[in-house]
C-alpha cells in the first residue's frame, strides 16, 4: 500500500520553495473552498485553483500513483455524494430518473434531480481542490523546514512538535495496519475476501484493537525518546537552520497571489451574471 | 562529595501496579567504567536503565525505597531535561529514537533544546559523526538509513548532550549481525575515549567480553552475580540459572578445561583474547601436552540426513519486486524445494530476501514473475486465508496480532475462522497450549504475559491450525537465551512428533547448528548457499561475503583440523564428543 502524505525527498523548485509559501498557498485554498459557490455559473472558481495546484504537482515531479489510496476513497466519496444529493436535493424540479415515489418531507427521494447533482458536483469540486492542494505542502517539504516555518509564525514549540509527530505517526499507523492485516490473514482471517457489511461487523475489531495498543506503545516509547533529549526544557531551542526567501519564493507568491486574485474577480463576475 | 560516578544503596523499585521489579540493589561505578548487566526477560534490566535515566518516575510511575546517585544527583528529584545533561539513555528500537528529518537535525535536537550554542552544536555533532563513522551521511533521513546505522545516529544524538553518564539499553538486539558489528564497534571506540561512564543491558553476552569492566548478573530484580568478567562468567550454572547465556567460545573452553582436569576457572587475560581461534589454540596446547585426547572424528556429518520425501514448498523462478519508487527487486530467480519433514535454516543479512520469500510460501505476497508450489500444487489463486491451514507463519512481533481477553480466545479466533467449533476447538486449544508450555495460562490476559510468553502463545495460535508447515520468523529477536531455545525446541518437536516441515529465520548461528538439518544463506535476494548445516558452514569464504560467520564450534574444530577432528563439527556437543580426558 503507497502511503498517502509521506514527504518525498526530490529537488524540485517546489521542494526548494518555501515553506511559508506554501503555507499561503495552503490557506488560500481554504478560502477558495470554503466561500459558497453551488451554482454551476460558479464552475471557473475552484476549477482555475484546480488546474495551478496540478501545475504545482506536476513541478514537483511526484507520481499520480501515489495517490492510488486517496482517488478510491475519494471516487467513492464523490459517487456516494452526488447520487445522495441527486436524490435528497430540495429545491430541484428536473427529473432526470425516476425509480419510484417515496416522499420525504418536500423531496420526493425515489427521483435524481438534475440539480441534486449539480450541487453535488459543486461538492466535489471543492473538496477536490482542497484534497489536491492540501497534500502539498507535507509531501514536499521536510519536516525542519515545516518546523522552521511554524516557528516563524510564532506556533508554540509544543504544538508544533504534536504536528510533526502526528504526520510521523501517519506513516506509522499505514505500517502497523499492513502488519496486523497480514498477522490476522496469517490465522485464515482474510479480510480482503469479506463483503463491505462482513467487514463492518467483524473485520475491524481484531485489526484496530492491537493497532490502539501498539500506538500506545509507541506513543510512550516516543515520549521516553523526546523527554530524554531534554525536549521538556523551558524556552525557544537553538536555531539550527535559517531558511531566507529567495527570488524564487516572490516569483511563485506572486504567481499564487495573481491566481488567487483571478479566481475573485470570476467569483464577482460570475456572482454578477443572472 | 561522592566518588562514584553511580551509587544505588539498597534501592527496591516498586511499579505503581505492584509489581517489584528491583529488590535491594547495590551497585557501585566509578567513573569511565563500563558496567554490562546481564539478566533474562523480565530480570529489571530495563528498570534499571529506566531509573538511572529519570524514566521512572517521571514517565513510569512507582515506588523508590533506597538511596540513589548518578553523577552526583539523584534523577528522582529533577526534571527530565535536567537529568538528560547528565545521564543520555540509548533504548532498543531505533525507529522510536528518530524523528526528526536528517541525521543532522536528529543530533542537533538535544542540545537545541538546551540551548547550547549553534556553533558549539556543529562541533559536538562532528565530534560524533567522527566517532560513530556517520561521515557523509549528514542530509540523510534517519528512516532510510540500515539498522546499524539508525543505531548509530540515535547514539549520536544523546552524545551531543554530553552526558556524564551513558545507559544503553540492550541497544544490539533489533539488529542484524551487520548492524550489530558496527554498533558494538562504535561502542568501543566510546569506551576507548575514557571520558563516560556507560552501563549497558545486553543479551549478547559474545559481544561484550572485552568491554566490561564489571558484569551484573539480575534475576527476579536482584543481583545475584557481579564482578569481573572472568570471575562472573567462571560461574555458568549461576548464568544458565539465571537464563543468561554463557559465550560460546568461553562454554568451550570451560568445558574443554572440566574433560581435561585443569582449573575451570578464567583468567582476565583469556577473557580479553576469547574467540574460536583461541579456544582451538589453547584446546590443541592440551591434548599436545596429553591433557586430552582425540577418540575419534566423525565421517559421516553430524548434523544432517538424507529426505527423499516429496516437496513441500517449492519455488520455481520466483522474483518478486516491491512496488516502489524506485522499486525494488527482493527475490530473483529463487529456485528451492523443501521437502516434507525437514527443518531448515534461512539466515542472510536484513534485506537479503528471507522474510519475503517466506511471504511468498503463504500468499501473503505474490510472486512478480515464477510459481510458488505448496504440496506440489501451484498456490497462486489461493486466499491467504485457505494458506494458513497449510502453512503457518509466525511473525517477529506477536504483538501483531494478540487483541482478545485470554489465550483461549486468541487461539479460538483462528480456530474459528477455519470453521472449528465447539468440543474440537477447545480440545485443539490445550493441545496447542500443551505445546508450548502455557496449558496454565489458558485464561490469562495475553498482555499482562511476558514477551517470551507471549511469542509462545503465537505460536500456539499457529500451531491450532495445523498446518502442514511451520516457519519461524526471527525467532530470536528481542528473546532472551532461554526465549530462543524454547521457541526453536518446539519448532523440533513439532517436526519430530508431529512429522510437519519447519522452517526458521533467524541471525543465531548457534542456534541454527543445534537445530537445522540444512542452511540456506540469502544475499541480495539470491540463494547463495544451500547445503546440508554442517557442510555450509565449512564454506567460510561464501559466509564471509554475507558477513556470517559459523559458530564458535566451527572455529574451534577446525583449529584443530590437524588433530584429526573433522570441520563438519558445529556445536560444542559436538565438538567434546570427539576429544576425551588425556594420560598425562
Amino acid at each position: 500500500m503507497q502511503i498517502p502524505f509521506r514527504y518525498v525527498d526530490r529537488n524540485t523548485i517546489i521542494h526548494r520553495l518555501h515553506p511559508l509559501v506554501k503555507i499561503l498557498y495552503i490557506l488560500l485554498t481554504l478560502l477558495i473552498i470554503l466561500t459558497p459557490l453551488m451554482e454551476v455559473k460558479y464552475v471557473f472558481v475552484p476549477l482555475v485553483w484546480l488546474v495551478m495546484s496540478v501545475i504545482l504537482w506536476a513541478l514537483a515531479q511526484i507520481e499520480v500513483s501515489r495517490f492510488q489510496t486517496l482517488i478510491k476513497l475519494l471516487t467513492g466519496t464523490f459517487i456516494f455524494l452526488i447520487l445522495v444529493q441527486g436524490c435528497t436535493y430540495r429545491w430541484g424540479n428536473t427529473v432526470v430518473l425516476h425509480f419510484f415515489d417515496l416522499r420525504y418531507g418536500e423531496t420526493n427521494v425515489g427521483t435524481i434531480k438534475l440539480e441534486g447533482l449539480i450541487f453535488g458536483t459543486m461538492l466535489c469540486l471543492r473538496i477536490l481542490t482542497a484534497a489536491v492542494s492540501l497534500p502539498l505542502l507535507v509531501m514536499t517539504t521536510s519536516s525542519s523546514d515545516l518546523v522552521n516555518a511554524f516557528r516563524w509564525l510564532r506556533f508554540p514549540k509544543v504544538a508544533t512538535f504534536m504536528i510533526i509527530s502526528a504526520l510521523s505517526f501517519t506513516t506509522l499507523i499505514f505500517e502497523m495496519w499492513e502488519y496486523i492485516t497480514s498477522a490476522q490473514k496469517l490465522r485464515a482471517f482474510d479480510i480482503d475476501r469479506m463483503n463491505p457489511i462482513t467487514k463492518l461487523r467483524r473485520a475491524y475489531v481484531p485489526i484496530v484493537t492491537p493497532l490502539v495498543l501498539l500506538l500506545f506503545r509507541k506513543a510512550n516509547d516516543f515520549q521516553i525518546a523526546l523527554e530524554t533529549r531534554a525536549f521538556g526544557t523551558p524556552g525557544d531551542p537553538t536555531v539550527m537552520e535559517d531558511r531566507p526567501f529567495t527570488a524564487l519564493d516572490w516569483v511563485m507568491l506572486a504567481l499564487i497571489l495573481i491566481v488567487f486574485a483571478t479566481a475573485q474577480y470570476l467569483r464577482i463576475r460570475l456572482g454578477a451574471m443572472k | 562529595m561522592n566518588p562514584l560516578e553511580i551509587d544505588l544503596e539498597h534501592v527496591t523499585f516498586t511499579y505503581e501496579d505492584g509489581v517489584e521489579a528491583l529488590t535491594d540493589l547495590n551497585l557501585r561505578v566509578r567513573p569511565g567504567e563500563f558496567i554490562v548487566v546481564l539478566g533474562a526477560n523480565g530480570a529489571g534490566k530495563s528498570t534499571l536503565c529506566f531509573l538511572l535515566g529519570g524514566i521512572v518516575p517521571h514517565i513510569y510511575g512507582g515506588r523508590r525505597v533506597g538511596k540513589l546517585s548518578v553523577a552526583g544527583h539523584d534523577p528522582w528529584d529533577e526534571p527530565l531535561y535536567v537529568v538528560a545533561q547528565y545521564c543520555g539513555v540509548l533504548l532498543q528500537d531505533p525507529e522510536v529514537q528518530l524523528f526528526n528529518p536528517s541525521v543532522f537535525t536528529e543530533m542537533a535536537f538535544g542540545p537545541a533544546n538546551l540551548k547550547i550554542e549553534r556553533s558549539e552544536i556543529i562541533r559536538r555533532i562532528e565530534a560524533s559523526i567522527a566517532l560513530l563513522h556517520l561521515e557523509g551521511l549528514e542530509k540523510r533521513n534517519p528512516r532510510d538509513l540500515s539498522g546499524g546505522q539508525k543505531q548509530r545516529v540515535a547514539l549520536g544524538a544523546v552524545l551531543t548532550m554530553q552526558p556524564r553518564v551513558l545507559v544503553l539499553d540492550e541497544p544490539t538486539s533489533q539488529l542484524d549481525p551487520v548492524g550489530r558489528a558496527e554498533v558494538v564497534e562504535a561502542i568501543h571506540r566510546l569506551k576507548s575515549t575514557g571520558e563516560i561512564t556507560i552501563i549497558m543491558t545486553t543479551h549478547e553476552t559474545d559481544d561484550i567480553l572485552d568491554l566490561a569492566d564489571q558484569v551484573v548478573v539480575l534475576d527476579e530484580g536482584k543481583i545475584v552475580l557481579s564482578g569481573t568478567p572472568a570471575q562472573v562468567f567462571s560461574q555458568p550454572e549461576v548464568l544458565r540459572a539465571a537464563g543468561v547465556k554463557v559465550p560460546d567460545a568461553l562454554d568451550i573452553l570451560i568445558q574443554v578445561n572440566a574433560l581435561g582436569d585443569q582449573p575451570v576457572q578464567v583468567t582476565d587475560e583469556q577473557i580479553e583474547r576469547m574467540d574460536g581461534r583461541y579456544v582451538g589454540n589453547y584446546t590443541t596446547e592440551l591434548i599436545r601436552k596429553g591433557h586430552l585426547e582425540v577418540t575419534r572424528s566423525p565421517e559421516t556429518p553430524c548434523n544432517g540426513s538424507a529426505n527423499q520425501n516429496p516437496a513441500m514448498l517449492e519455488a520455481v523462478n520466483v522474483t518478486y519486486q516491491y512496488p516502489g519508487y524506485p522499486p525494488v527487486v527482493a527475490l530473483q530467480e529463487i529456485n528451492l524445494a523443501i521437502r516434507a519433514g525437514e527443518l531448515v535454516g534461512i539466515v542472510g543479512q536484513n534485506g537479503s530476501g528471507k522474510s519475503t520469500l517466506v511471504k511468498c510460501f503463504v500468499g501473503l505476497l505474490r510472486p512478480t514473475r515464477g510459481e510458488v508450489r505448496v504440496g506440489g500444487k501451484n498456490i497462486s489463486g489461493t486466499p491467504v486465508g485457505r494458506m494458513a491451514r497449510q502453512v503457518g507463519l509466525v511473525l517477529q512481533n506477536p504483538d501483531y496480532q494478540l487483541f482478545t481477553v485470554s489465550s483461549r480466545d486468541e487461539i479460538l479466533f483462528g480456530l474459528h475462522n477455519i470453521g472449528i467449533e465447539g468440543e474440537e476447538a477447545e480440545q485443539k486449544v490445550n493441545s496447542a497450549l500443551d505445546w508450548v508450555g502455557l496449558q496454565d495460562e489458558i485464561e490469562t490476559f495475553p498482555f499482562r504475559m511476558s514477551f517470551g510468553d507471549r511469542r509462545k502463545l503465537a505460536v500456539a495460535a499457529t500451531v491450532a491450525l495445523d498446518p502442514q508447515v511451520l516457519i519461524l520468523d526471527e525467532p530470536t529477536t528481542a528473546q532472551d537465551h532461554r526465549g530462543r531455545y524454547q521457541l526453536a525446541e518446539i519448532g523440533r518437536r513439532f517436526r519430530d512428533e508431529g512429522g510437519r516441515t519447519i522452517v526458521m529465520i533467524t541471525h543465531d548461528m548457534d542456534l541454527i547448528a543445534r537445530y537445522a538439518e540444512r542452511l540456506i544463506v540469502m544475499w541480495n535476494g539470491r540463494i547463495i548457499l544451500d547445503k546440508p548445516t554442517d557442510e555450509a558452514f565449512a564454506q567460510r569464504e561464501v559466509l564471509a561475503r554475507t558477513f556470517l560467520r559459523p559458530p564458535v564450534a566451527a572455529d574451534v574444530a577446525a583449529c584443530l583440523r590437524d588433530l584429526g577432528v573433522s570441520e563438519n563439527i558445529i556445536t560444542p556437543e559436538g565438538l567434546l564428543s570427539v576429544l576425551r580426558k588425556g594420560k598425562s
